[in-house]
């Protein structure tokens, strides 16, 4: 007790001139860290004396900087540069693999790679959809699904067939792709992409499935050939990804369809997304909804032969995550692989490996 | 912000590479200065075509005029110089039988360093194998371009079905180790051309399953000694075979779960590095069968071959993930890594090269080099040569063993074990301070300092 007490008295003591205390801490840089309190409420209290300063300090930066924008647009001058927001993204640690542009030999990996002969439309892609042994209620949805997505896939029931035997099979039909959908507790949870016949395979992981029938106003594709987007695929797997997914569609797609389908990856993930589109007069829809009148008839005279492209989404949406690359088709017990996902890579969260 | 890591490469000793892929290209990678090079590509040779792909590579860095031996996917085989890239001679792959040189890939390929300096001429002997078990063996006129130097080629075959994978000429070149996917390790005495012996495959299990026959990867463990085999299985199993000892493994033991795909031996015997389907690459104690440690750095493709370096403690492994990487041996810490844009089916060592004669690759070698290094393939015929103190301390206990071996063959088994043991202790004690050394370093290393 008798140690403790003088301590007690200490703090109480310098409780008044604590504000006193800390600001001089701050400025010479020693930087006295809430963490560092033992005592709670003068934790909190010095804690949320620092939030309210970071507040007014925002604050007063973006007042200022508005008032910059304003006196800009009053004098007619140029807007200052808004300053680019930091992401993940643009803060990507530096990877070697991306592809430049100017590579010649990535042109002549290209060409000789697995995919060719079907991205140079020297062969139709023929698709084969399986499942896994046991395949219920959504797994069925989500096929069904991805058939009228793809077109020439045919599904093939699964049966008891080893996943070899039906490889075989397939390269003896001609197929240029097998898909594996992966269903767990009756949920689709996996997705297996093998080049025919003897591209690699692709293992994914499949998340957060939405089928078309619980999409709000989705429409229903026609059977024209799709439009295909694939976004940032930019290193050197991504690229062998991008193109193993290239594979899986036609490259002479029925632009009279207006639909597109959408990989799109972003920090590894890469997210599938089916859509129609339509182009439309902007100027006619102005007229139909009369409540947009106030506006000036600059405006309006500007926007009259404007078309813009309006999205109606149909087909699944679900979200792919790249685990295995395999060199070869499917061989788990002694097949190589090009790439594979081990834990102790996901030391940096701005590392990305598509 | 949340940290960001980086790995932090120390750089390794100066060492050049050569890296063979599958668009038939060859990458000269060197890492330059004292300590910490960082390995960069130097030099490209070829042009990109798939059918030139590279199926097996072997090098003879000797001294003077080293020469360089590749297996293309199309067929032929080229001598080509490693030190400038000039093809030097392209010949067939002796599989004459059948039109189709894809029918039947040369799976193994090695360029005989000893028998050339017979001759004042200069001759190379080839030993290449083919998928289907054709062996050939073949000595080369450089000058003339004549393929049948002295004789025809002796052509035998290793085996009557199954695919041959794997093959390795031991270091004194008088015997070669054959198998693959249903063919048993096999060894064979390459003057006599006979086969030697032969492995025997594993009992069932308690099971009762069979696991059918599948090397990978084979190396003769010792360098002076032909009768210690390592191999490499697609069931991911590591064994160690005697052929004076039995016909099945002496020692055998898993690596993780996917198939073994490269195996070396370390300079002294008593190390394997073992790399396998999925980029996992870990040094054992062949001795036990104990895992020494695995080498961490991201690796995540798999590796299709290795290559120690005979002098320094340097490993280079590459393969799927089109990376070249330098590790230490001791340490087994990632020294450098080289992003070389394609899939990369072999690794070999140039060890003639040394830092001092970079301004011109091409210069002649100075005749003092004190240090006749040699590839991990190579063979050590120059016993005499002047080799740091510790390893001529090996040697000799080597050659002791050996008399002994040769004495009595049976107990082979257990003869070497107590002096083994001895030189373990001594070496213990001697890689204890190192560890110690090391682990000192690394703390400077974390608090920012660099001893090096």
């Amino acid at each position: 007790m008798g140690y403790k007490q003088p301590k007690a008295k200490n703090y109480d003591g310098d409780e008044d001139n604590y504000n006193k205390d800390d600001k001089p801490k701050m400025t010479t840089g020693q930087q006295l860290l809430p963490s560092m309190i033992k005592n709670k409420d003068k934790r909190s209290a010095v804690h949320a004396k620092l939030k309210e300063q970071k507040k007014l300090e925002k604050r007063k930066k973006a007042k200022a900087r508005d008032a910059l924008e304003k006196r800009a647009i009053e004098l007619g001058e140029e807007l200052p540069p808004r300053p680019v927001p930091r992401t993940i993204e643009n803060t990507r640690e530096a990877d070697e693999t991306i592809c430049k542009p100017d590579d010649e030999e990535l042109f002549a990996a290209n060409d000789a790679d697995e995919f060719s002969s079907v991205l140079k439309q020297e062969h139709v892609p023929k698709i084969l959809i399986t499942t896994c042994r046991f395949n219920s209620t959504r797994g069925p949805e989500f096929i069904s699904d991805l058939l009228s997505v793809i077109p020439n896939a045919h599904y093939y029931k699964r049966g008891t067939y080893d996943l070899k035997k039906i490889v075989e099979y397939a390269n003896k039909k001609d197929f240029t792709s097998l898909i594996v959908v992966h269903t767990n507790r009756r949920e689709p949870d996996a997705l297996l992409v093998i080049g025919l016949p003897d591209g690699p395979t692709a293992h994914f992981k499949l998340t957060k499935l939405v089928l078309r029938k619980d999409i709000k106003n989705h429409g229903n594709p026609t059977s024209h050939k799709p439009e295909l987007v694939l976004n940032n695929f930019t290193t050197q797997l991504g690229h062998r990804i991008g193109r193993l997914i290239q594979s899986l569609f036609p490259q002479d797609p029925n632009f009279r369809g207006r639909r597109v389908v959408t990989f799109h990856n972003q920090r590894d993930f890469i997210f599938f997304r089916h859509h129609r589109y339509i182009f439309e007069n902007k100027e006619n829809k102005q007229s139909d909804s009369k409540t947009t009148k106030n506006k000036d008839g600059k405006v309006e005279s500007v926007s009259k032969d404007r078309v813009i492209a309006r999205l109606q989404e149909c087909g699944p949406r679900f979200t792919l995550k790249l685990r295995t690359l395999q060199h070869g088709t499917f061989d788990t017990k002694g097949g190589e692989y090009e790439w594979v996902h081990k834990p102790e890579m996901d030391t940096s969260r701005r590392r990305f490996f598509l | 912000m949340p940290r960001t890591s980086v790995i932090e490469c120390p750089g390794c000793p100066p060492v050049r590479a050569l890296t063979f892929d599958v668009l038939g290209l060859i990458k000269v990678v060197e890492a330059r200065g004292k300590e910490k090079g960082v390995a960069k590509v130097v030099e490209r040779w070829g042009e990109p075509d798939p059918s030139k792909c590279v199926l097996a590579a072997s090098i003879d860095d000797c001294e003077f005029d080293p020469l360089l031996a590749v297996a293309r996917k199309c067929g032929s085989i080229e001598l080509i110089s490693p030190v400038n890239g000039d093809l030097r001679l392209s010949l067939s792959n002796g599989s004459q039988v059948d039109g189709e040189p894809e029918d039947d890939p040369v799976s193994g390929l090695h360029l005989f360093k000893k028998k050339k300096l017979q001759s004042s001429s200069r001759s190379c002997t080839l030993l290449s194998c083919s998928k289907k078990g054709r062996v050939v063996l073949r000595s080369v006129e450089l000058s003339s371009g004549d393929v049948n130097g002295n004789g025809t080629p002796l052509t035998w075959t290793v085996c009557g079905s199954g695919d041959v994978l794997c093959s390795k000429v031991d270091e004194n070149e008088n015997y070669a180790l054959f198998g693959g996917k249903r063919v048993e390790v096999n060894v064979w005495d390459l003057e006599k051309r006979t086969k030697i012996w032969t492995a025997k495959s594993p009992p069932k299990n308690n099971l009762d399953i069979f696991t059918p026959t599948w090397f990978t990867s084979a190396t003769f463990l010792n360098k002076d000694d032909h009768r210690k085999l390592v191999t490499g299985t697609n069931q991911h199993q590591v064994r160690l075979y005697d052929i004076a000892a039995q016909r099945r493994p002496v020692i055998s033991f898993d690596f993780l779960e996917a198939s073994i795909t490269a195996v070396t031996e370390d300079l002294d015997g008593r190390k394997v590095y073992v790399g396998n389907g999925s980029g996992d690459l870990a040094s054992f104690d062949i001795r036990t069968g104990k895992l020494l440690g695995r080498f961490s750095g991201k690796c995540s493709g798999s590796i299709k071959s290795i290559a120690r370096h005979p002098e320094l403690p340097v490993l280079a492994s590459c393969g799927l993930d089109r990376y070249l990487r330098f590790w230490d041996t001791e340490s087994r810490q990632l020294l450098s890594a080289v992003f070389l844009k394609q899939h990369l089916t072999s690794v070999v060592l140039d060890s003639q090269f040394n830092d001092e004669e970079v301004a011109g690759s091409d210069a002649p070698i100075p005749p003092n080099v004190s240090l006749e290094l040699e590839l991990d393939e190579s063979l050590d015929e120059g016993e005499e040569d002047p080799q740091p103190v510790k390893k001529k301390k090996k040697s000799k206990e080597l050659s002791g063993s050996k008399k002994k071996k040769n004495i009595t063959l049976d107990e082979d088994e257990e003869d070497p074990q107590p002096v083994k043991r001895k030189k373990k202790s001594k070496e213990l004690g001697g890689s204890k301070k190192k560890k110690t050394k090391q682990q000192s370093i690394v703390l400077y290393t974390f608090d920012g300092v660099c001893l090096k």
